[in-house]
């Protein structure tokens, strides 16, 4: 017992020492093994080194002396002084470098758990839903529709047009509802309203909801349909066809069913999204106030404050 | 001595363009000569020998015996007196295990040695066979007559010491300590591993009982190694390791051995490491080690001095460097000896040695428990390399000032 904190002091020095090297080389080692057979062996000597640090015993296999004395007189031939400073606080770049690598480690998990789930690497970052990931998220870069066919509101011969591209099955198209209502119920009279549907490929149902808005339009009940749609998002993700019925249902549209079957809205749709597609959207919902783009759940927001400045002037 | 000619007779360094080599301690370079006649032992008569009749066979026996007579006459001794090991740590091990304890049960050492020749003793007296006793040295790894005179006693039946050490390149005063031995009656075992390849050793004239050395610290193969004996004190001892040619007669109830060195040489032999061992002595004897041994001393001046312009250094043992052939341990303040080491390989493709060296009692005593970095030069090293030496450790050195 006398020994213990002896012990204890011995284990955080062996700890402390280059448990962190060993943990990087094990990790990129591995890595690399994958690849090529020549790191094989640096593997092998690195899981070694972990195991030994990990039971509390000192690493005796050299790698970590060896990556240190490399790493420094590799640098040492370009910098000196930087080898110096390498050398010096070696430990330190080594805990830096850990975090870099254990960080990127998360956000490759991250970006592959999106890519399942989402469809891309960013999941919903961005107050937006993304279409693109490509394409980039500037809203400057949008070019604004060329013509103003969709779900129209308010007044036709209005100076300003605000046209919404939106997915109902987008939760950030969603969000934005009440804001858009706002527009619409504020400025109705002085603004031309047009919304596109333009369904994200990565969420279910979103071209089936689209259509089935189409569909309760016919029947005049589009912005009642719209409404419930939003409200049954999660609904509508989860059951498709059934909970766009269910919806159509409440409103009693007599038609719903046979205009779903038809298919007559199939190519309305695709005009549409080709529309988007040719003014470069990203996501979902993306508001054009006079050609002027706002992208996210506060696009509504922002082209308020663009409604007002235009009225003003 | 030309070291420019010499270089060109090591392919190696064709191979390995700007390889600056201090690790010859550990082991030597091979030159082509000594590579030619290892090979021509397997391109052209790879046979037994002393067993079959065959022309081949007979020129195998030929070539072995003849490597035997070299290398028995590169220590001044005689064919018969050469027992082939495979390496120094065999033919150590050999003595003192073999050796009759039942009269005097105490082996005389010094921490000093490598643990090729410690590790034997230690088992020894682990097993309760026979004692030991230590010829006392200091921080400066000297060994010293009086301190020889002081552990070797009537009750000592092996005094088993470096010729040269693999710390520090130091020697011991042999022919003192086996005159001291002798006259107390004990027999003597040197450790040659490390002053055999460097100097001109006379086993005949030394008076030594045992000299064991390994053929790859000399320019020959691995694998390969030697113990000369004394005749009588070769017969003194009993069976090592025993099989195919080590007897003359055997039934089930009893073996006659053969006479050394035949009676400790059991299987096949290594011919070809034992004819490129041949080789390596006769191509050492062309230089002259008279020439070899100078060529060392001013180069181990050099070393040392190097080694101490590099501010924060420090040398394990004496500095004194006339007591040193080609070799010195060191360590650089606020670096380690590995990371110096692989510095060097990385900076300048310089190859050093780090670590306690199978020494560590020795480096211990030293004060360098945790190990050092250690160049030991050779033949084909010039002053061109310790300043590429020096210049590197300059560099390094300054990482931890």
């Amino acid at each position: 017992m006398a020994d213990m904190p002896r012990a204890l002091a011995d284990s955080k020095i062996i700890i402390g020492d280059t448990m962190v090297l060993c943990f990087v080389a094990l990790a990129v080692f591995a890595v690399l093994s994958i690849f090529s057979a020549k790191y094989r062996p640096l593997f092998k000597r690195s899981l070694q080194c972990v195991f030994l640090k990990a039971t509390l015993r000192p690493c005796d296999t050299g790698l970590d002396e060896e990556i240190k004395a490399q790493s420094i007189a590799g640098l040492m031939k370009l910098s000196p002084k930087a080898a110096n400073a390498l050398n010096r606080h070696f430990q330190a770049f080594s805990f830096i470098f850990t975090i870099l690598f254990f960080a990127s480690l998360f956000f490759a998990a991250q970006g592959i758990y999106n890519f399942m789930i989402y469809g891309n690497c960013n999941g919903l970052e961005g107050g937006f839903c993304i279409y693109s990931g490509i394409a980039g998220n500037n809203p400057s870069l949008l070019k604004p529709p060329t013509d103003l066919k969709g779900i129209t509101y308010g007044n036709e011969s209005a100076n300003i047009t605000v046209v919404e591209f939106g997915c109902y099955v987008c939760p950030y198209t969603r969000s934005a509802e009440n804001d858009v209502r706002g527009l619409l119920s504020k400025y109705g009279d002085r603004i031309y309203f047009v919304f596109k549907p333009f369904p994200l490929p990565n969420h279910p149902y979103s071209k089936e909801a689209a259509i089935a808005a189409e569909c309760a339009n016919e029947e005049g009940k589009y912005w009642e349909y719209r409404a419930l749609l939003f409200d049954n998002q999660k609904d509508v993700e989860a059951n498709g066809t059934a909970a766009l019925s269910d919806v159509a249902g409440r409103l009693n549209l007599s038609g719903f069913e046979s205009c779903m079957a038809s298919g007559r809205y199939d190519p309305m749709i695709n005009v549409s999204v080709s529309e988007g597609d040719a003014c470069g959207i990203y996501g979902t919902p993306t508001i054009f106030v006079n050609g002027q783009a706002f992208v996210g759940e506060s696009a509504a927001k922002q082209a308020e404050t663009r409604i007002q400045q235009l009225l003003a002037q | 001595m030309d070291v420019k000619k010499i270089k060109s007779d090591f392919p190696i360094f064709q191979k390995r363009q700007g390889l600056v080599y201090f690790d010859s301690a550990c082991t030597t370079l091979k030159p082509r000569q000594v590579i030619e006649a290892q090979n021509s032992y397997y391109e052209e008569y790879s046979g037994c020998a002393g067993r079959s009749a065959h022309s081949i066979a007979k020129k195998t026996s030929d070539a072995f015996e003849a490597a035997r007579e070299r290398v028995a006459r590169f220590v001044n001794s005689k064919g018969e007196s050469v027992v082939w090991t495979k390496n120094t740590s065999e033919g150590l091990n050999l003595v003192v295990r073999s050796l009759d304890y039942s009269k005097r049960k105490k082996i005389v050492t010094t921490r000093l040695e490598h643990h090729s020749l410690l590790l034997p003793i230690m088992e020894q007296k682990r097993r309760g066979i026979a004692g030991m006793g230590l010829i006392e040295t200091g921080p400066d790894a000297l060994v010293t007559e009086e301190a020889a005179s002081k552990a070797i006693d009537r009750e000592t039946a092996l005094v088993a010491i470096h010729h040269t050490t693999n710390t520090t390149g130091m020697r011991a005063p042999v022919e003192k300590i086996i005159k001291i031995a002798h006259d107390n009656g004990a027999l003597v075992l040197i450790d040659g591993a490390q002053g055999i390849p460097h100097s001109r050793f006379d086993f005949s004239k030394s008076g030594a009982d045992f000299l064991a050395f390994s053929g790859h610290k000399m320019l020959g193969p691995t694998g390969i190694g030697c113990l000369v004996g004394r005749q009588e004190a070769l017969e003194g001892l009993d069976t090592f390791m025993v099989g195919g040619e080590t007897i003359d007669t055997v039934t089930m109830e009893s073996v006659a051995f053969k006479k050394a060195p035949k009676k400790f040489e059991a299987g096949i032999q290594n011919y070809a490491g034992a004819i490129g061992l041949g080789a390596a002595c006769d191509y050492l004897s062309k230089i002259g080690m008279a020439n070899i041994e100078e060529h060392e001393k001013k180069l181990a001046a050099e070393l040392v001095k190097a080694i101490q312009s590099i501010p924060g250094s420090s040398i394990c043992g004496s500095p004194d460097a006339a007591k040193r052939c080609g070799l010195a341990s060191f360590n650089l303040k606020g670096v380690s000896a590995h990371q110096t080491a692989l510095m060097c390989d990385s900076l300048a493709k310089i190859a050093l040695r780090s670590g306690v060296f199978c020494a560590q009692p020795a480096m211990e005593s030293m004060g360098a428990g945790k190990g050092a970095v250690r160049a030991s030069l050779y033949i084909y090293n010039d002053m061109d390399d310790i300043k590429a030496l020096r210049e590197t450790l300059e560099k390094i050195a300054k990482l931890g000032n």
